[in-house]
């Protein structure tokens, strides 16, 4: 239910054509998230962005809040699919089967984009099965990794944001009620907390 | 492909593959093989997933906006915390979502606007009342568990980004469910004037949530595009048993009494009694059940129901009230960490 306010200010705005400025052809970006200082990071998705200002920050506010995350890499799309560029270091990613996320595998120093893809190959996943490499020129891709820069934070308590914030008191509650087989049952189609 | 493509669109209309590929592609998917945005793929299959990923979309954000009135009312900090933090997941769950639709051929403003003139619809659940704080928990524990059967199975796919999106967002809908859980629990245990206020908002929840799946059945169910490409793994009739049959003894657990009611025009219930066709099947370990009613369903998704009107009056609203952030995005700001 609105509040009365509301609905009055709702009323107002309900009449005539929808107003909108044409918020069109904005580049994609791709978002790379880290759990853990030492894990690899991981592709979480992409955003539309105008510019890289805006890009960082809706990654910080899509990607870098909603779970645990304590750095994020964000690049245009097209940084990461070309086989073109200049020679430098490129940060190389690996997805291993169709339908999986894009892994950190590391970085190499190539002339473009397609020799990137090359030195990847050679020298990380040598003779296992891939299914498509993205390169980003390090110079393309953004890294966020200051925790002041992060909205998770670990200083304070984020667990009300967590399924497993809630599993040990629920637990308790249906016990109270159920047999614990009834409950086990019940439970055994819950999701994992993991991603 | 044409890059206006709606939920009207008949497949029957979509470029007609060539058979060849046709077969391939078909043969792969059967495999249980995946499909990648550069991937080949038939018009018909572009266009599902599209509408797919578009629905889905606005289910999300037009979802968030019941429970996002709520937050100013929430009856604890950590409440109002868990409810903030719902509400955002939501929305983002939107984002990522017409992300995967805009990939797929349609612009993101084409998208909102039509979700906002009536082009395109959301998901019919979201057209009903929630009066007290209890409609909050009854949602989070029921739709948003149904929600995570559905999209469990959505996980296995066969569209990439799109079952990469179901993956992140299961793992923040498993947080909306168990923090909903715990509320259910809570006024389950509470005083008598908690309990009856569960038991009012579950009355009016219980049928929407198992109208939740969709229709029945159809006889060519497995036959039709959307399960012979595996876009969807499990039929409506499917989940809906399964929802039934780990929800049904698990509020009567807590107490509450699974009712069939009717109710008027506001949604508000004016008659309940239990179901008389409850009753586990102990050989099947099925759960017999009053089916939803259905031409309330399609009255609802005609654009008939309780809350429609609002509902779409809220979200031209947001959208309204976002224009002047689009303005500033357009006129080209950059803060000046732009590094």
């Amino acid at each position: 239910m609105l509040s009365e306010a509301r609905s009055n200010a709702i009323a107002k705005s309900n009449s005539g054509e929808l107003s909108s400025s044409e918020v069109e052809g904005f580049q994609v970006w791709e978002v790379f998230t880290q759990k853990k200082d030492g894990d690899i990071h991981l592709h979480t998705g992409s955003l539309s962005a105008p510019d890289l200002a805006l890009a960082k920050m809706f990654a910080r506010e899509h990607y870098g809040q909603d779970q645990i995350c304590v750095s994020l890499w964000v690049g245009e799309r097209d940084s990461f699919k070309s086989l073109g560029g200049d020679k430098e270091t490129y940060e190389v990613f690996v997805q291993k089967d169709a339908g999986s996320r894009h892994e950190h595998a590391g970085s190499v120093d190539a002339i473009n984009g397609k020799d990137a893809r090359e030195k990847c190959k050679e020298q990380f996943i040598k003779d296992n099965a891939f299914c498509t490499i993205w390169a980003c020129p390090l110079s393309k891709l953004s890294k966020i990794e200051s925790s002041i820069d992060m909205i998770w934070r670990e200083t304070t308590d984020q667990s009300y944001r967590l399924a497993k914030g809630y599993s040990k008191v629920v637990r308790q509650k249906w016990e109270a009620l159920r047999a614990t087989k009834a409950v086990d049952k019940y439970q055994s189609e819950d999701l994992e907390d993991t991603f | 492909m044409s890059a206006s493509a709606n939920v009207e669109v008949n497949i029957n209309d979509c470029e007609v593959a060539d058979p060849k590929k046709l077969a391939a592609f078909e043969a792969h998917v059967a495999a249980g093989g995946l499909i990648e945005s550069n991937d080949w793929m038939p018009d018909a299959y572009r266009t599902l997933m599209l509408r797919m990923a578009e629905h889905h979309a606005n289910s999300e954000i037009v979802g968030s906006l019941p429970e996002g009135e709520w937050i100013t009312r929430a009856p604890s900090l950590l409440r109002k915390l868990a409810l903030t933090a719902k509400v955002q997941d939501e929305v983002g769950h939107g984002q990522m979502l017409y992300e995967v639709a805009q990939d797929l051929g349609k612009s993101r403003n084409a998208m909102l606007r039509d979700l906002i003139t009536g082009v395109t619809k959301y998901h019919n659940c979201f057209n009903y009342p929630c009066p007290t704080w209890a409609d909050i928990c009854m949602i989070a524990w029921l739709i948003d568990g149904a929600a995570i059967l559905n999209q469990g199975t959505l996980a296995h796919g066969s569209f990439g980004p799109y079952i990469r999106t179901m993956r992140r967002i299961n793992m923040e809908e498993a947080f909306h469910f168990k923090h909903g859980e715990d509320m259910v629990l809570t006024l389950m245990r509470g005083t008598e004037h908690q309990k009856q206020m569960a038991q009012e908002a579950f009355d009016r929840w219980w049928g929407p949530s198992i109208a939740f799946f969709g229709p029945n059945d159809r006889p060519d169910e497995r036959e039709r595009p959307a399960m012979k490409w595996r876009m969807k793994t499990a039929t409506n009739d499917e989940l809906r048993q399964k929802f039934v049959n780990r929800f049904a003894p698990a509020a009567m657990a807590t107490g509450l009494v699974i009712n069939v009611c009717e109710k008027d025009e506001k949604g508000i219930v004016t008659s309940a009694t239990p179901d008389p066709l409850l009753k586990l099947d102990e050989e099947t370990g099925n759960w017999s059940f009053t089916q939803p009613d259905w031409d309330e369903f399609f009255r609802v998704i005609r654009g008939n129901g309780p809350c429609n009107d609002e509902r779409l009056a809220l979200r031209r609203f947001s959208y309204e009230q976002g224009e002047w952030v689009r303005k500033a995005i357009l006129h080209g700001s950059t803060t000046p960490n732009n590094n």
